[in-house]
């Protein structure tokens, strides 16, 4: 998959781009602030719906503008793809794909396939479990737009029933807690399930990668939750697991006022050689594992979909010593690939170059 | 800002749900254009529904009497309540002449975010009816929401113990539509609840 080009009205510093990359490597070259790493955020944006900096819709409108437009259109295998959305001061937005508006957004999802790796990404190596869950999360939902439905589900449930406890406490009603309890389960379960898909098709391609990036030792997940995951292999039997969990732990839970288990307690650890990664690896491990889980995460979507993502480095290379940055393109397949660093020394490959500066793209 | 009386208008049109600050514009200067028998008529209209209409008192639809007129038709199956959300959804049930009993308006759906719990809808006064009415059915009518699904739920889960059958409005495929344009959720629970030819 390609950008063809890219339009930007009234979004961060860009009153209206155009921009029109090469096929292969582009390199954009800027001082920090001119708006690198926006341009890929726009780009992750239309693949992603949502901002890769983990921030609110409404703050990427420009402070001048009515609204924020963002309009991309890609090139597939059976042609083309157009995706535009627009998001207005109050964070409202509309999508078109192909210029029509989806049936539902989450249909956008499956279009566009985007890889973003960027410094922060170290942080889903070496801090708590919540990135992690993300991780694996994003991509069941890039590989199947359902999973994305049943992740905003189980949120919903998860929210309602904690609502429920903050405000009653031990006299929460039971009978409406036993209502929720089972919404929660079966979201839960479903959400569960897609992670399981996902570290099933991942699991080989990590290790792979891990290897590749020039690591010793084998890379694994490690699945830990406290309401028996580990023994549930399907959909029925996580049901029945999480059910149980929470029967198990409503005392506590009526206690605390909030749900003490679940998948969004889990914690998917990474281990290297059964040793958990984010306190025993070293730092130079864990940037090599922060690489090999976007190569994981980009060889899936190149394998589960007719065509290769984008994949998109933000301020990467600099990060990587010299010998590293050559070989990390040659780790992610053909495709089409954003880069964007404050030198241009720091990316040794070839490519076409990009100066952005003052709002500007050329 | 336009003279007070017109915008005192707008104000007040604006608060309605739907309706804009331009759409408020457009409705005022309507008003102040049309004859005034018409102004006049739309203004008592609003005054005498709020003046006449008041809740029935068995199943808290809207009501210019003491009970519903659906309430007080005797060819209407007291057997038989179907549960709502709104009285809003009772015309739309209305419309399919396929249901003959009578109606019970919840007054919502279960929601803690929103403070909303069955204290807060009218729960007890249907568990009283099919207690008082031998109610032989309840068909849960509430919308197809996370919300909606749970009071169903919950409302199946109360109800049971009393003898009384509880079903739920089923989700399928929209009529004269296509597998293809179908969503997961509403395909997968078409599927569950398929029926024998």
């Amino acid at each position: 998959m390609e950008l063809n080009w890219l339009e930007l009205n009234g979004y961060r510093c860009y009153a209206n781009l155009h921009f029109e990359p090469a096929p292969g490597v582009n390199v954009l070259v800027g001082n920090n602030g001119t708006g690198k790493t926006s341009v890929l955020e726009a780009i992750a944006y239309l693949g992603l719906l949502r901002s890769f900096r983990g921030i609110p819709d409404e703050s990427i409108v420009s402070t001048e503008a009515e609204s924020a437009v963002l309009r991309g259109e890609f090139s597939v295998p059976s042609g083309s793809v157009r995706v535009e959305v627009e998001i207005a001061q109050d964070g409202r937005r509309a999508i078109l794909l192909n210029g029509k508006r989806p049936k539902r957004n989450r249909d956008v999802l499956a279009q566009v396939p985007v890889v973003v790796f960027h410094p922060d990404d170290l942080d889903v190596v070496k801090r708590g479990p919540s990135l992690r869950r993300g991780y694996l999360d994003d991509l069941a939902a890039q590989l199947r737009p359902q999973a994305a439905a049943d992740q905003a589900e189980y949120d919903r449930a998860l929210r309602q029933r904690n609502a429920l406890l903050r405000q009653e406490g031990r006299s929460a009603d039971r009978a409406t807690l036993d209502a929720w309890d089972a919404r929660v389960t079966e979201a839960g379960a479903r959400v569960f399930v897609h992670r399981l898909r996902v570290l099933d098709v991942l699991d080989e391609h990590l290790g792979e990668a891990y290897r590749l990036v020039g690591a010793s030792g084998r890379l694994a997940w490690e699945y830990i939750s406290n309401w028996g995951a580990a023994a549930a292999d399907d959909l029925a039997a996580a049901e029945a697991k999480l059910s149980r969990a929470l029967a198990a732990r409503r005392d506590r839970d009526l206690d605390q006022r909030t749900t003490t288990t679940g998948p969004h307690r889990d914690d998917p650890m990474l281990v290297v050689d059964g040793r958990p990664a984010r306190t025993m690896a070293s730092q130079g491990e864990q940037r090599t594992i922060a690489v090999s889980l976007r190569v994981g995460a980009y060889r899936v979507l190149a394998q589960e979909r007719p065509t290769l993502p984008i994949l998109l480095l933000d301020d990467v290379f600099s990060e990587l010593d010299p010998r590293r940055a050559r070989g990390v393109l040659d780790l992610f397949g053909g495709g089409q690939v954003f880069v964007t660093t404050a030198r241009d020394d720091d990316v040794p490959v070839d490519g076409r170059r990009w100066v952005v500066e003052g709002g500007v793209v050329r | 800002m336009f003279e007070p009386p017109v915008q005192r208008l707008i104000d007040e049109l604006a608060r309605l749900p739907g309706i804009g600050q331009k759409s408020a514009q457009r409705l005022a200067f309507h008003i102040l254009n049309v004859d005034e028998v018409d102004a006049t008529r739309l203004a008592d209209a609003i005054v005498e529904m709020r003046r006449d209409v008041r809740l029935c008192s068995r199943c808290f639809n809207v009501t210019a009497d003491e009970e519903c007129s659906i309430c007080r038709d005797l060819r209407r199956d007291p057997a038989m309540i179907c549960a709502v959300e709104r009285a809003q959804d009772i015309p739309v049930l209305e419309k399919t002449h396929e249901f003959n009993g009578r109606y019970h308006v919840l007054g919502g759906a279960i929601s803690p975010i929103a403070g909303i719990g069955p204290d807060q809808l009218r729960v007890a006064e249907l568990v009283n009816r099919v207690e008082a009415e031998s109610v032989e059915e309840v068909i849960v009518a509430t919308n197809p929401t996370m919300e909606g699904d749970t009071t169903a739920l919950y409302l199946a889960r109360l109800l049971k113990p009393l003898g009384v059958t509880v079903t739920r409005l089923a989700s399928g495929l929209p009529v004269g539509g296509d597998l293809d344009y179908a969503d997961e959720i509403t395909l997968g629970r078409a599927l569950v609840g398929r029926q024998e030819l």
